[in-house]
Parts: C-alpha cells; structure tokens; sequence
C-alpha cells in the first residue's frame, strides 16, 4: 500500500509508464499489448495532436510560475494545431521513457528540443529547425576556462540527452569520447534542476547541455554561473516522430514551411529568445535514412548491448542490495530509540518523536531524499562533495524507515502483557534486564510480519534513489530500456525486485518459524 | 520477628479510595489469609506491599526495617537500589502466573537468581532441580509454559519464587484460573509449604483452604480490614454483619 503512495508522489508525467512497471510482470505484458493496440484508436479519430515534451526543458517546454505547460515547441506545436484544426494536447513524459510513449502511440511525435545527430534512424525527422550545440557550464569562480581543464573533474549530463550521446553515444567523436574519459566522473540526472543544484553545491564541477537552454538557465539563475566558449559539439533539433509515420511528418512540416515563410515562426522564436538558434530552411531536406549507417549494423551493436545490459543491471543490483542492507542496519536501531523517546514517561520529549513520525510519515519520501541531499547545502551553506549523494540516500530512507519501524516496535512493546513486567518487578530485574530479557524478545516475535512488510517495501522503495541521481538497478533498467527502445531492461529489473523480495519472505518466515516455539 | 509491619497504609485511584488506614503485621512463620468480596482492596493491598503499585500514605517495613515511610501525610519511597534489596524480602505467586513465555521452565525457575542475585550458575541450577522435583516437574524442565498444563504453570511459578529464597511468599488468588480439580494440586503444594513454616500472605476465595491452613484470617470489605482473628473466630464464628454476609453467599 505504500509503495502506491510513494508513487502518485512521482511527477505525474511518467504515471502511465511508471504503474506499468509497478504492476506484476503478468499485467504488464497485457498491458503494454493493450498499448500497442493504442495508435490505432489514436488514428482512427485523428482529431488531436500528442506532443511529448520534457516539462522540464526550457525554454523548449516547461511548466510556468501558473502551472501552464509553455515554452518554444509548444507554441510552434500550438501554431500548426490551429492551423490544421487539431487539438494540441501536450503531454510531459518521462525522457528516459519517450521511445516507449512513441512507440505505443500514446504521443504523435516527440517535439521538446529533439536532437536529430545520432538518432537519424530511429525516428521520422522533420527538417532540422534549430541548430544547437553542445557546451558547459561551470561556476563562476571555477578554474575550468576550456574543455581540457575538465580532466579529472565531475561532470553531469543529463540521462539519454544530446550531451550525453556526444561524449559516449555511438556518433561521439573519438576527440570527444577521449575528453570524457578524463572526467573524474560522468554522472547522470534526470533534469537540468538537480543538475544545477548539484553544481551549485560542489557536487559536480561542470554540466554539459544544449546552448539554448545553456543559455537561458545561466540568464535565469543570476550570475552565479558561466558558459565556456568552446562547445563540445554541434547539432541540430527536429521533430521526431515514429518511424515510418511520415504522413504525419509531412503534414507538419508543410506547416512549418507555411509559418517560416510568413514570419510565424521567426516571431514565435523572437518570442523564446531564439532567433539565433533557428535554422529552419524550406531548401532543407528531410534526413534521409539511406545516408546514415545501415540497419544491419545497427542490429549487431544492439546484440552486443545485450550482454552488456546484464552487466550493467548487475552493478546496479549491488547498489541497490548495498542500500537495502545499509538502510535496515542503520533504520532498526534508529527506529527502537525513536520507540523509546516516543514511550518516555515525560510529555515534553514523547512529543518530539510524535512530530518525528508525523512529518516523516506525512511526507513523500522523494522529498525527504532531497531536502536529506541538497538542505545541507541550501540550508547551512556546506558543500559536502560528490561523496555526499550515497550517504544522503542512507541518511534519507534510515531516517524515514526508523519512524515506520518506531511505530511497529512500539506496537510490538505494547502487545506484551503488563503482567511480564510485574513479574519481572518482582523478581528484581533491573529496567535495562526487563526490556532486554523479557520485553524486546517477545516483541521480536510480535512485530515480526509488521517487519516483514516493511523489509519487502523497502526493497522495492530503493528505486526512489533514482531522485539523486544514484545509479541503483531501476535507474539503469530505465537508462538502457530508454537507449535499445527496449522493455527486457525493465522486465529483467522487475524479476530482479521479485525474487529480492522473494528471498526475503522466506528468510522472515524461517525465522518467524524458529520463534514460534513458544506462545 | 515481625516480617511484615504495614501502617496507616492508604491509596485510592483517581479519587475514589481503595484502601484506608490499613495496618496490618505479619509474624515470621505466620500463614496469613484475606478474603472478601471481589473490589474489596485485597489484591491492592498485595500490589502495594510489592510495590506494583505506590500507595499514597503510610509505612512499610520488611524485617523491621523501614522502607516506605510517611511525611506529611505522603508515601516516601526509596531509591531504587533500596527498593531492589527490599524486593528481596519477598515473592509473589499470581492469579495468572505470568512465566515468561519465551524461556523453557528451568530458565523460567533458575534466570533471577542467576542474574539478579548474581548466584552461582552451578549451584542455582541443583537447586531449582530440587525446587522443580519438590512441586512434581523434574521432568518438564525443559518444556515451554505453552506447553503445561494452568496447574503445572502455576507450579513452575511457585518454584521460581521459592528459588529467589524470599522470608516471605504473596499469593495473589493462585487458583482462581485454574479449574477445581487442578487447584487441590496446588493448594497442596501451599499446604506443604505452611508445614515447612513458610511465611505467607494468601488472597483466597478458598475458605476451606484457608481455614485448614491459616494462623489468621482477614477479612476486607470496602477498602478497610472488618475483622482478623483465628479461622475458627473469623469463618465459623463471624461478629461483624458484613463478614456474616459474605460468608453466607459463599455457602450458596
């Protein structure tokens, strides 16, 4: 029950796709079967437009200070919308997830920033319409003055972006893949925000990202940061749409040649602080697919990425089962003092643990993983390092798991008859003896399947570290499904949770059945 | 020597008196029972002398030593430490013999002398054989009290006071949760332990039982103690009205 809490916490952008993945494997095939039959229905009315964005790309689309979801894609996609008489409706989606969207026909195209270099034959590609590169942004102060000073320092990018693929995707150049290999770190995020907040903390030292939004995030933070005049690459956006969609396609750019030729365009990217980057030209034409590498090849590189992904999703198990262990170690003992302090004798102090549990329990356990990762900084000014993120997500789910935990012994303490303390009273245990001896054995036993649920929440609950960018088997499962246009990722990372959790109803219930010699 | 001096004890529960003005005294060697109606301060007054419950006013002594004493009409009790060698004046049997579920019978018997009296392993263990063959479960020493029988629970509870070698023993109704048959077992065992001399306090509703065993009788009513004597004075021949009719009920 929960864990479906914690998730009508996460960004509403990735509800469909998120409760896939939560459900039983069982369900999610028959689910993403009823997806597939989707597009049709999507055709056969052919009264709306599904733009997918990232709502969290300005100035491409965003949310604004009303809630609107606005920005230069959108107003393009608007504009053709009008002009063609369909309904826009824009739909944020999670990027790591934009293929599947696509594919399962629940957006028409892919409209937010696109980058076409790299991905020409994947989808179906309007003309290019903004050229945009790739550069860093540091710090003010910072010591990195070109590409080269970034040896040896952190870097983040975010997860499957333009970036991203122009340091280690298949077209990076060999100048390029040799400068990432000198970074400290190249670490992945799942939005521009987190990105600067990271950078701003100290976390990482540099954020590679498009110029545009390079440009309009550095403007709009004051001037704490700088862009560094050589770019890492140069690139161009499009509309992608699904491979082979290309009526669609052609409609929409007729549109747009419409709205360059009479100056809609022009004044819509005025409008978005743009107009330098627009590169939309009716003498472009369409990428064409013929000219990239062929889709043989590419089929063996996905064959070679398969053995690959199981390594991948290995190294995030160990982080996840490292979070898992660490967690319980640390949130069982927190949780029986926090038992104590709420059981205290004195009003004063059982108070603290009740707001305690009250806030922890009232709030998501995502913004606890923030606050528990960026507050330090925001608050108090410490800047704690790269290091910071892994004890962060310790600190933050010990800290949330203790108060559940608290509640459960609690419990546990109280379904013990008053008369073993009388008993033991009598006997002259001492205060320390009585719990130890007598009370905390039997409340083992009682709160042994109250516990049990828990351990299993927390298992699939390690998922959340994805917020901090900590690279456990969810994360990579969602970076690798979103790179091979591929579910096995998600199902192989749905089966790893399922037998975790497996292993650990069986571990509790050998134990609960070595306890149950007694009554 | 006087075991037990209890004077001018009283307490009350949110207001509403459950014991006034008690004082009572016990010889060493004297078998002592209360009886009276259910809500009549008896097990109170059990739960005061060890001390599961504070009283509010009134002394307390065990082997003429002080322990609770009174100023200023209040109950002053002592530091832990004190009240711990107090404790081990004393042990107390209850109605529901609360073992400790989780340890077998001689862990059950033989865990606070160990680890409270701070006596050697060897020689607890021999004697809580001993205890343990006395009350008839040498061979249930290492059976679960989810696996006795009530009378053989209460049996097990009888050792482990025994074994803690208190001067005196509370019974707390040690058979109203027991069925009949079960409960002449019991008062067996206490009926042996009157002839090896054992002090004890007895809250009953077994009148025959407490009048074959007693050296003396009380009888409480209303928070207040109505008459003590001899069995024979205070059963067979009552003077107070209020004795007369309590016994009267019980005779169906």
């Amino acid at each position: 029950m929960r864990q479906n809490k914690k998730m009508s916490n996460l960004k509403a952008k990735n509800n469909r796709i998120r409760s896939l993945i939560g459900t039983a494997l069982i369900f999610s095939m028959i689910v993403s079967m009823f997806l597939c039959l989707m597009p049709i229905t999507a055709y056969a009315e052919k009264q709306t437009f599904t733009v997918g964005f990232d709502a969290e790309f300005p100035p491409y689309g965003y949310k604004d200070a009303s809630g609107e979801y606005v920005g230069f894609d959108l107003d393009l996609a608007a504009e053709v919308c009008k002009r063609s008489n369909w309904e826009l409706v824009k739909q944020p989606i999670d990027w790591d997830s934009k293929d599947m969207e696509l594919n399962s026909g629940a957006i028409d195209c892919i409209w937010n920033g696109f980058t076409i270099n790299g991905r020409e034959d994947k989808y179906t590609w309007s003309t290019p319409y903004i050229d945009n590169s790739q550069v860093v942004v540091v710090k003010k102060d910072s010591d990195i003055n070109k590409l080269s000073d970034l040896e040896g320092k952190t870097v983040v990018v975010q997860a499957d972006s333009s970036a991203l693929a122009a340091f280690t995707g298949e077209d990076a150049t060999d100048e390029n893949k040799k400068l990432a290999k000198s970074f400290a770190e190249l670490q992945q995020t799942a939005d521009y925000n987190s990105a600067f907040l990271n950078l701003e903390s100290g976390m990482v030292q540099a954020i590679c990202m498009d110029v545009g939004i390079a440009n309009y995030q550095t403007a709009k933070r004051g001037d704490k940061f700088r862009i560094l005049e050589e770019k890492v690459s140069s690139e161009k956006y499009g509309i992608g749409f699904k491979l082979g969609n290309d009526t669609l396609r052609d409609k929409v750019q007729e549109i747009l040649f419409d709205m360059k030729s009479d100056g809609t365009f022009d004044e819509i990217a005025k409008k978005w602080n743009l107009e330098t980057s627009v590169c939309l030209s009716a003498d472009d034409k369409y990428i064409d697919k013929e000219e990239t590498s062929s889709s043989s090849q590419k089929t063996d590189d996905s064959g070679i990425k398969f053995g690959d992904m199981f390594i991948q999703l290995a190294d995030g198990m160990k982080s996840t089962i490292l979070i898992f262990v660490l967690t319980l170690l640390f949130s069982m003992p927190l949780g029986l003092l926090l038992t104590f302090i709420r059981m205290s004798r004195f009003k004063i102090i059982q108070m603290i643990a009740k707001l305690y549990i009250s806030i922890i329990r009232g709030t998501p356990l995502m913004l606890q993983l923030l606050v528990v990762c960026y507050g330090p900084y925001y608050i108090f000014g410490w800047e704690l390092g790269k290091g910071y993120r892994f004890y962060a997500v310790i600190i933050g789910f010990s800290l949330n798991y203790a108060a559940y935990f608290a509640e459960i012994f609690r419990a546990g303490i109280q379904a013990v008859p008053n008369g073993q303390r009388e008993a033991a009273s009598i006997l002259g245990y001492s205060n320390a003896q009585t719990f130890r001896k007598i009370i905390f054995p039997q409340m083992v036993k009682h709160v042994l399947p109250p516990v049990t649920n828990e351990i299993i929440t927390l298992v699939k609950d390690t998922s959340l570290a994805f917020v901090l960018a900590y690279t456990e088997i969810f994360t990579i499962a969602k970076q690798i499904a979103a790179a091979q246009t591929n579910i096995i990722p998600l199902f192989a990372a749905g089966l790893f949770y399922y037998v975790f959790n497996f292993i650990v109803a069986f571990v509790m219930s050998r134990i609960e059945k070595k306890l149950s010699y007694y009554k | 020597m006087k075991l037990l001096e209890i004077k001018n004890l009283s307490k009350s529960f949110n207001g509403r008196k459950v014991l006034e003005d008690i004082s009572l005294t016990v010889e060493k060697g004297e078998v002592v029972s209360i009886i009276g109606p259910s809500g009549s301060g008896k097990s109170t007054l059990l739960r005061c002398t060890t001390f599961l419950e504070t009283m509010d006013d009134g002394e307390l002594s065990y082997s003429e030593n002080p322990v609770v004493v009174s100023n200023n009409g209040r109950a002053v009790y002592p530091s832990k430490n004190e009240l711990k060698e107090a404790k081990k004046h004393f042990s107390l049997v209850f109605q529901n013999f609360n073992l400790f579920p989780h340890f077998n019978v001689l862990k059950n018997v033989s865990d606070a002398p160990i680890h409270v009296l701070k006596r050697e392993k060897e020689e607890v263990i021999e004697e809580s054989m001993k205890i343990l063959k006395k009350v008839g479960l040498e061979e249930k020493i290492n059976s679960y009290p989810c696996e006795l029988s009530g009378g053989q629970q209460q049996r097990v509870a009888i050792a482990r006071a025994l074994v803690m070698n208190p001067d005196m023993l509370y019974f707390d109704e040690p058979t109203s949760a027991l069925d009949p048959e079960i409960t002449a077992g019991i008062l067996r065992i206490m009926k042996e332990l009157a002839e090896e001399k054992m002090t004890m306090v007895i809250v009953t509703h077994e009148i025959d039982f407490a009048r074959a065993v007693s050296d003396r009788v009380i009888f409480m009513d209303g928070g207040y103690i109505i008459e003590q004597g001899a069995p024979k004075d205070v059963i067979d021949n009552p003077s107070n009205e209020r004795t007369k009719a309590f016994l009267k009920k019980l005779s169906v």
